[in-house]
């Protein structure tokens, strides 16, 4: 009990009751009067000094009461029965009211307390998330919040991004911190208050979406645990909207970045393709008119299968671009090995004119699951090195023929997949170049390429072998038994619910 | 209004691409009119509604898009949309808009000119004969599909299908030469049902392939159209 309360039950209340009992018996006040007079006195003294002061101020009153103002007068004699009831009322409504004011005001007191910890909480949410739109300024979180709490200096350490990062410290000086109480913050996820002969200092852990971020010190804070604690929790969410805006702002920026190559590629795709179709319109319109002209007609053709590799080349090349620039990434669908065998063949129509070409898909093979337009790049690409191996008009009687082969793959196991190859009967693979191996990027090693790869060849292997890849394929060169090369081509098998209903 | 040849309407912005197709096309005996964009092609073809629609998608001034809804309003006149190869999602929208066609640039003339024949001979407006018949039957080299009596006929075998298998046959080969796309399939076949897939209808596609195409390496009957559905390859008899 503090100094003032005990001066106001011990010495104001019995001096009060006194002054208030000559004052109403010299007036000639009734017995009433001075009940009521008594009654206000003691919820007076009781709302001022709390429940011990009304307690004594009540027992004086009511044995003045009894002396000066109830029959027989100057004795604590009671005559009659019924000024017993009225005695033991008064002290009984004297008691219970001093109680219940003492009460009152406690609550009272208590929700201003509360009133201001949510102005305070208030205040702190709207410093950290209305005032400021813009990312970055931990500090100045950190700060506000600190001002907020009435501490006199603070620090701040982050867990995230860094295992452990200090962002500064706020405050007339840095506060001493207790590396003890840190780390029992950061064990127990719960606040952790020190004292020293001077002042307080607490640890308010920053939790999030139930993850631990960091460390608040606040040293001097005069706020409740709860407020402290509230206040942790509002400093990390405003920390994370901190990191989520950082995250937007870069996502944007990819966004943006992503949509540029998109268009550049489809500028470019576009400015390509457009001649690329010029050409082939006049190339065909030109071979109408040097009709039942042999030499003319065989330059043309030439022209047109350049064309037509140009093309090839192109789309490989943007095909690729796309892959890398992460614009587009490969789209399975079910292709049919045959379909895809007859879009290839279509595809070299001119390349492949007047040679023997055999096509054998076993009827167990499944379906392929590759981006179709993809698939039918690596099969063109591989098709057209194969024709360069064995030139159609090949010297000492050489084997022209080529052959397209698919099958469910033997070495796959339960993991279904499907081996498409293309085999020639040209040189074969050459001595240094028993194996293709992909490398790590996917590019054939060193480029040697296969055999008749003696021009640009390389590079549509080099794709072809890249494109597999990027279907979750693989590509090897083999040798060919009595002669020749084999490209194989693994690629993912339809999954078995596409591929066999019940 | 009597024409000795079909017209075609030509919309591209490419000059080259525009004249050379026009001087093409006529002299594989078609009437032609070109225009530089979708608003001179809007205006052509309400001015002279021609045969067929020949239009490039990306095009200043209303696109190859806006075009198709302005000839869609009109009518059913043939659409074949010229699209770029990167560019598969525009060509699939035309073709749900309503584009009865595409050819990929860079194209061939023979290809292009196949189309051309194949939809005008489709909508019964070219003298070339080979008109599918009426009676509900479709018939096909060697493959006879009976709709009103549910039966496959391959080479006079009846092949035994699904009732689902049996309504994507039928839509397809009514189609015939004509891209169909997965939406189409799905809104015809099962009535645009919600739960339906586009891996619903392949996992038919795939069934009905095995029980008609006789050689797996070479498919005769359905073709996949790359990222846009299947095709009828064959011509009715």
């Amino acid at each position: 009990m503090d100094v003032r309360k005990a001066a106001l039950t011990w010495l104001v209340s019995p001096v009060a009751v006194a002054l208030l009992t000559a004052v109403a018996h010299r007036t000639g006040a009734n017995a009433l009067t001075a009940g009521f007079l008594y009654l206000i006195l003691v919820l007076g003294l009781a709302t001022g000094g709390g429940w011990q002061a009304g307690v004594v101020a009540s027992l004086t009153a009511t044995g003045c009461y009894n002396y000066y103002f109830l029959p027989p007068f100057g004795t604590l004699v009671i005559a009659e029965p019924a000024n017993w009831v009225a005695l033991f009322s008064f002290l009984t409504a004297t008691t219970v009211a001093s109680r219940l004011v003492v009460n009152a005001r406690r609550q009272a007191e208590a929700a201003d307390l509360r009133r201001r910890e949510v102005e305070i909480l208030y205040e702190l949410c709207f410093s950290l998330f209305a005032a400021s739109q813009r990312p970055g300024g931990l500090g100045e979180a950190a700060a506000r919040t600190l001002g907020a709490l009435g501490a006199r200096s603070g620090m701040l350490f982050l867990d995230q991004p860094a295992p452990v990062s200090i962002i500064g410290d706020m405050g007339e000086r840095a506060p001493v911190v207790d590396e003890t109480a840190l780390e029992q913050t950061r064990a127990l996820w719960s606040l952790v208050e020190t004292q020293t002969d001077l002042e307080k200092t607490v640890y308010i852990p920053l939790l999030v979406g139930g993850a631990f971020g960091g460390i608040l010190v606040a040293q001097g804070a005069a706020a409740s645990r709860k407020v402290l604690e509230s206040a942790g929790r509002l400093l990390a969410l405003a920390l994370e909207r901190e990191r989520l805006l950082a995250e937007a702002a870069h996502l944007e920026a990819v966004q943006e970045s992503d949509a540029l190559k998109t268009s550049l590629l489809r500028a470019v795709s576009h400015d390509l393709r457009t001649p690329l179709t010029a050409m082939q319109l006049g190339l065909e319109g030109l071979g109408r008119e040097v009709a039942g002209r042999p030499a003319a007609e065989a330059a043309l053709r030439e022209v047109a299968r350049e064309q037509e590799r140009l093309t090839r080349r192109i789309d490989n090349l943007l095909s690729l671009a796309r892959l890398e620039a992460g614009v587009a990434r490969p789209h399975p669908e079910d292709v049919a090995p045959g379909a895809l065998f007859r879009a290839a063949r279509e595809s070299l129509a001119l390349v492949l004119a007047g040679r023997p070409l055999e096509v054998r898909v076993t009827r167990d093979c499944p379906d392929l699951w590759a981006d179709p337009s993809l698939a039918l790049e690596i099969v063109v690409n591989l098709l057209e090195n194969a024709a360069r191996a064995t030139p159609e008009n090949g010297a000492n009687g050489q084997d022209t023929s080529l052959e397209l082969a698919a099958e469910a793959d033997p070495e796959s196991g339960t993991q279904g997949r499907v081996r498409l190859e293309v085999r020639d009967r040209g040189p074969g693979v050459p001595a240094a170049v028993k194996r293709l191996l992909l490398g790590p990027a996917g590019a054939p090693r060193g480029g040697e390429g296969s055999a008749g790869d003696s021009r640009s060849g390389g590079l549509g292997l080099r794709i072809a072998a890249s494109l597999a890849t990027a279907n979750g394929g693989t590509l090897v060169l083999l040798d060919r038994p009595g002669g020749g090369s084999i490209a194989r081509l693994t690629l993912p098998a339809v999954p078995a619910v596409l591929g066999d209903p019940a | 209004m009597t024409r000795t040849a079909p017209l075609l309407l030509v919309i591209d912005d490419d000059p080259v691409i525009r004249e050379t197709l026009a001087r093409e096309l006529a002299l594989a005996g078609f009437e032609t009119l070109t225009a530089r964009d979708g608003e001179e092609g809007k205006d052509l073809f309400a001015r002279h509604d021609p045969d067929l629609v020949i239009t490039d998608l990306a095009m200043p001034r209303a696109d190859g898009m806006a075009v198709l809804a302005a000839v869609r309003r009109a009518g059913r006149t043939p659409v074949i949309v010229l699209s770029v190869r990167g560019e598969e999602e525009d060509k699939v929208r035309a073709l749900d808009l309503g584009a009865d066609d595409y050819v990929t640039k860079p194209f061939s003339l023979r290809e292009l000119l196949a189309r051309v024949r194949s939809h005008l001979r489709r909508s019964h407006l070219s003298t070339v004969p080979g008109t599918p018949g009426v009676s509900g039957v479709l018939r096909f080299p060697g493959l006879v599909i009976d709709p009103a009596r549910r039966t496959v006929l391959q080479d006079d075998r009846e092949i035994r299908l699904t009732p689902t298998e049996l309504a994507i046959l039928e839509l397809l080969a009514s189609q015939a030469g004509k891209p169909v796309t997965l939406r189409q399939i799905i809104a015809t076949v099962w009535k645009g049902a919600p739960a339906t897939t586009q891996d619903t209808v392949r996992v038919h596609v795939g069934s009905l392939r095995r029980k008609l195409e006789p050689d797996p390496g070479e498919p005769r009957y359905i073709g996949t159209e790359p990222w846009v559905g299947y095709r009828f390859l064959m011509e009715p008899e």
